[in-house]
C-alpha cells in the first residue's frame, strides 16, 4: 500500500485523536502516528514532525509508548533549532539510560535542547571529586546527583539513640554536602541532588518512625537535613515524594533493580523524569505562571447559562459538588502561593461573574482572578488576550477546559498555550494537572505571595492613571520609593528567579544561576544592583536588577531586567543613575550595554538609544553593543525617592 | 490461549519493541538473532511483555533468559506457563 507523505495538518488529527480521542481508538492512533511520525522525518519533513511530537509527550504515557516517541525524538537530534538549550550532566548511582531518555524527551517537549553528560554507573563520586574528571570537561550548567537508598554512604544501627543515632544523620549529610562544594568549586554549576525513597517495609513496622536508628527512620532525617537550608546552589530533589504518591509498594519494583539497577518500577519512570525534567526547565527560565480555567463543568458541574445560580453543582452535599469544590480549593492554593488564576470562558459576562459574587458555596472569588474573560469569542482570541493583559507570553498559560473540542482548538491555534487533558470526572482534575508539574519553582520569595496583591493594586494604579491629567503628575501622585541595593542574603533567591523568569524587559537574558550569581556577589570588582519599589497602593517587591563589571575604561553592564509590573515607571531611570554614579566614582568614563534579541524581548530593543547611549557596534544577530560616555553625563529625571543601601550584609 | 496464539502476541510485542514489523520469531532464535537485543533491549522487552499478556516475571527468569543457550522457545514457553497459571 503507498502511503501518502503526512500532512502537518494529518499528524496534528492523528495526534488529536491519540491525545483525546475514544479510548477504544487511542492505541491504534497512537501506532498510526508513530509510522507517520517516522515517514514525514524520512521525508525531511522535521519541523512539523517535532511540533507534533512535543504535543504528544504527556505524562500518561505508559513506558513503552515514552520510549517509542524517545526514538523519534532521537532522530529528530540536530535536526531541528529549539529556543534554548542546556547542559546538563547525570551523574547516577543506578542505572540512569532509561530515565535521562526521558528527561531529554520531557525537555523536548518543552522547547529545550538537552545536552547531555551521563557517567558511567556508580562512580559519581569519583567524577565530582577529580578536578580534572570528564564531567568538569563536559561544562555542565547543571549536575543531577542521581542516587538511591543504595548509594547511602552510612547506615543506622537498630538500637542507637540520642547523639549516637544524630551523629550517623550528620556524618551523611556532610558526605553530601562535600560533594556538593566540589561539584560548586571545580565546575561553578547548579546541583540537583536527589533525596532518599523509604522503603515500602519496615523492621519496627507502625514504630518506625519512633525508633530512632531504624532505617526509615534514619532516611526521613536524612531528607530533612538534606532539605534543611542547603546552599543556594543546591536544590533538593524530592523523590521520596514522588515514591509515597505513587505508593511505595508500586513504585519499588525490586526485579528490575536486582536485575537492571533501574531506580524504580518501569511504569514510574516517566512521572520521575517529568518531575527532574521540570526543576530543569525552571533553571533556564521555562515555567508556567498562569492557570487560566473554564467556567461551565470545569470550577462547577452544569452550565451556569442553562441551569442558573440555583441549578449549578457545586459545594458540600453531592459528590459532584464537592468534586469541583476542592478543585477550586487546588486552584485558589496555587494562586495563594504566587501562580496567577484567569478565567476564559464561552458565557455571558455578567451571568459569569454573578456566581463569584452570589454563589455561597464559591471558594475562588472575583478578586482571585487576574484576568476574566467571559464572552462569546474563541479561546485561543481571549487567551491572547489574557496574555497580553497580564504582560506574559503565551507558553506561561496553563488553560483547563473540560471540553475536549476547546482544548483542540487551542492546541491547534495557539500551540505555546499548555493544554493539558482532564478526565471525564471532576474528580480526577487535580491528578492530572499536577502530574504535568507546570508550576515547578526552585524556591518561594516574599513576591511570590504577594504576586496577586502587586496585580489587584495594579488596577488600582491604572484606575488613577485615567483620571490624572498627565504622565508626570500621575507618577508624582504615587509616591514612589525605591531602595537599590547590592545583591544580598536575604534578596538571593528573589534575584535568582527573576533571573530565571523575566523574557520582556530583559536584554541579554542571561539565566544566571544561584552559584554564579553568589560567585558576581563575592567578587569585589563586579557590580549587582536590585530596585525593590513601593507606592502609595502598595509594595512592588524587587522589580529590578542589573550586573555590571569594569572593562577597559568602562562599566560594562552584562544584565538589566525589570518585571513588566513596572514599566514607564522610571525605575530604568534610576538604576542608570545609580550604575553612572558607581562608574565615575570607580574613575571609570563610560558605560556599556549589550542587547541581545530574542524572540521576546523586542520592548527593549531601543532600551539604551532611549537612555542616551550610542550604538557602536552590531552583528547580523541583532546583537547590538551601546557606550554612553560619562564626562558630560548629566542624571536622568525621575519621580522616586532613592534609599541606597550600604553594601552591608553581602552574601 | 494456545501456543501459537502466545507467539502472534509475543511477536507484536517484539515488533514494537524493537520498531521492526519483519520481525517473526522461530523457536531456535536467541539474541544475537534480532538486531539491538542488548541488555537494555531486554528489559525494556520483559516490560512490554508484562504490560501486554498481563504477566509478571520472576527477578531469576528475568536474568535467565538472557544466559548462553535460551532462545525464543524458552521464552514463549515461560510465557504460556504463566499464562496458564493465571487463568
Amino acid at each position: 500500500m503507498k502511503t501518502a507523505t503526512p500532512t502537518s495538518d494529518r499528524l496534528l488529527d492523528l495526534s488529536e485523536r491519540f491525545l483525546s480521542g475514544p479510548s477504544g481508538e487511542t492505541q491504534s492512533a497512537f501506532i498510526t502516528l508513530l509510522k507517520e511520525l517516522r515517514l514525514a522525518i524520512a521525508v525531511g519533513h522535521f519541523d512539523d514532525a517535532s511540533r507534533v511530537l512535543q504535543r504528544t509527550i504527556s505524562p500518561s504515557l505508559d513506558y513503552t509508548s515514552a520510549l517509542a516517541l524517545y526514538r523519534i525524538r532521537k532522530d529528530l537530534r540536530g535536526r531541528v533549532t529549539q529556543p534554548i538549550s542546556l547542559r546538563l550532566a547525570v551523574l547516577g548511582g543506578f542505572t540512569t539510560t532509561q530515565i535521562t531518555g526521558f528527561i531529554d524527551l520531557c525537555l523536548f517537549a518543552l522547547g529545550i535542547e538537552a545536552h547531555i553528560y551521563e557517567s558511567d554507573f556508580g562512580v559519581f563520586r569519583q567524577e565530582i571529586l577529580a578536578a580534572d574528571s570528564p564531567l568538569y570537561e563536559f561544562q555542565p550548567q547543571v549536575v543531577w546527583i542521581g542516587v538511591s537508598r543504595r548509594d547511602l554512604a552510612h547506615r543506622p544501627t537498630i538500637g542507637n539513640r540520642g547523639n549516637a543515632a544524630q551523629a550517623v544523620v550528620d556524618a551523611e549529610r556532610n558526605e553530601w554536602a562535600s560533594l556538593w562544594a566540589a561539584v560548586n568549586q571545580h565546575g561553578g554549576c547548579h546541583v540537583i541532588q536527589n533525596n532518599f525513597v523509604l522503603p515500602p517495609w519496615r523492621a519496627c513496622s507502625n514504630y518506625e518512625m519512633r525508633e530512632e536508628g531504624t532505617f526509615g527512620r534514619y532516611l526521613a532525617d536524612v531528607n530533612r537535613a538534606l532539605a534543611d537550608e542547603p546552599p543556594p546552589y543546591v536544590t533538593i530533589h524530592d523523590t521520596d515524594h514522588l515514591a509515597a504518591a505513587a505508593g511505595r509498594w508500586s513504585w519499588d519494583d525490586p526485579r528490575f533493580a536486582h536485575h537492571a539497577k533501574l531506580p524504580c518500577a518501569p511504569e514510574h519512570l516517566l512521572d520521575y523524569a517529568y518531575n527532574v525534567a521540570s526543576l530543569l526547565a525552571v533553571q533556564v527560565g521555562v515555567t508556567k505562571k498562569c492557570l487560566v480555567l473554564d467556567l461551565d463543568n470545569t470550577l462547577w458541574g452544569g452550565v451556569i447559562g442553562d441551569d442558573g445560580l440555583g441549578g449549578i453543582r457545586l459545594g458540600h452535599g453531592t459528590a459532584e459538588g464537592e468534586a469541583f469544590l476542592a478543585f477550586q480549593d487546588y486552584a485558589r492554593t496555587l494562586q495563594q502561593r504566587g501562580i496567577l488564576l484567569a478565567v476564559c470562558s464561552k458565557n455571558t459576562e455578567e451571568t459569569a461573574r454573578d456566581v463569584f459574587v452570589n454563589h455561597p458555596e464559591m471558594l475562588l472569588r472575583l478578586e482571585d482572578i487576574s484576568s476574566f474573560k467571559a464572552n462569546w469569542d474563541d479561546k485561543a482570541t481571549n487567551l491572547q488576550a489574557i496574555a497580553a493583559e497580564l504582560n506574559i507570553g503565551l507558553n506561561s498559560l496553563v488553560f483547563v477546559d473540560d471540553n475536549p473540542a476547546e482544548r483542540a482548538i487551542v492546541r491547534r491555534f495557539t500551540p505555546d498555550v499548555a493544554v493539558p487533558e482532564l478526565p471525564d470526572d471532576a474528580a480526577g482534575y487535580i491528578e492530572a494537572i499536577e502530574r504535568h508539574r507546570y508550576f515547578q519553582t526552585l524556591s518561594i520569595a516574599a513576591e511570590d505571595l504577594q504576586r496577586a496583591q502587586y496585580y489587584r493594586t495594579d488596577a488600582l494604579r491604572k484606575a488613577v492613571q485615567t483620571s490624572a491629567v498627565d504622565l508626570n503628575t500621575f507618577l508624582q501622585s504615587l509616591a514612589m520609593t525605591a531602595q537599590i541595593s547590592p545583591v544580598t542574603t536575604a534578596s538571593l533567591e528573589r534575584t535568582v528567579q527573576l533571573i530565571q523568569r523575566s523574557n520582556q524587559f530583559n536584554l541579554t537574558t542571561r539565566r544566571y544561576s544561584a552559584a554564579e550569581v553568589l560567585e558576581r556577589v563575592s567578587d569585589p570588582l563586579s557590580v549587582t544592583a536590585t530596585v525593590s519599589l513601593s507606592d502609595r497602593f502598595g509594595d512592588n517587591g524587587l522589580i529590578s536588577i542589573a550586573f555590571a563589571s569594569p572593562k577597559n575604561e568602562a562599566l560594562e553592564i552584562d544584565l538589566w531586567l525589570m518585571s513588566c509590573r513596572v514599566l514607564k515607571r522610571g525605575v530604568e531611570h534610576c538604576l542608570l543613575n545609580h550604575l553612572c554614579a558607581i562608574a565615575k566614582s570607580g574613575g571609570l568614563v563610560k558605560l556599556r550595554g549589550e542587547y541581545v534579541p530574542t524572540p521576546k524581548n523586542g520592548m527593549v530593543r531601543r532600551h539604551y538609544a532611549d537612555l542616551g547611549f550610542t550604538e557602536v557596534e552590531s552583528d547580523e544577530t541583532g546583537r547590538t553593543v551601546w557606550e554612553l560616555e560619562l564626562d558630560t553625563w548629566e542624571p536622568l529625571p525621575h519621580f522616586i525617592a532613592i534609599q541606597v543601601a550600604s553594601e552591608t550584609e553581602t552574601t | 490461549m494456545t501456543r501459537d496464539e502466545i507467539r502472534e502476541q509475543v511477536e507484536q510485542v517484539f515488533q514494537d519493541v524493537f520498531q521492526d514489523d519483519d520481525v517473526r520469531l522461530r523457536d531456535d532464535m536467541t539474541a544475537n538473532d534480532v538486531e539491538g537485543w542488548d541488555s537494555l533491549m531486554h528489559v525494556n522487552l520483559i516490560i512490554a511483555l508484562e504490560k501486554r499478556l498481563a504477566i509478571k516475571f520472576a527477578a531469576a527468569e528475568i536474568s535467565r533468559l538472557t544466559e548462553p543457550g535460551q532462545n525464543v522457545g524458552n521464552l514463549l514457553d515461560l510465557v504460556m506457563r504463566k499464562r496458564s497459571q493465571r487463568a
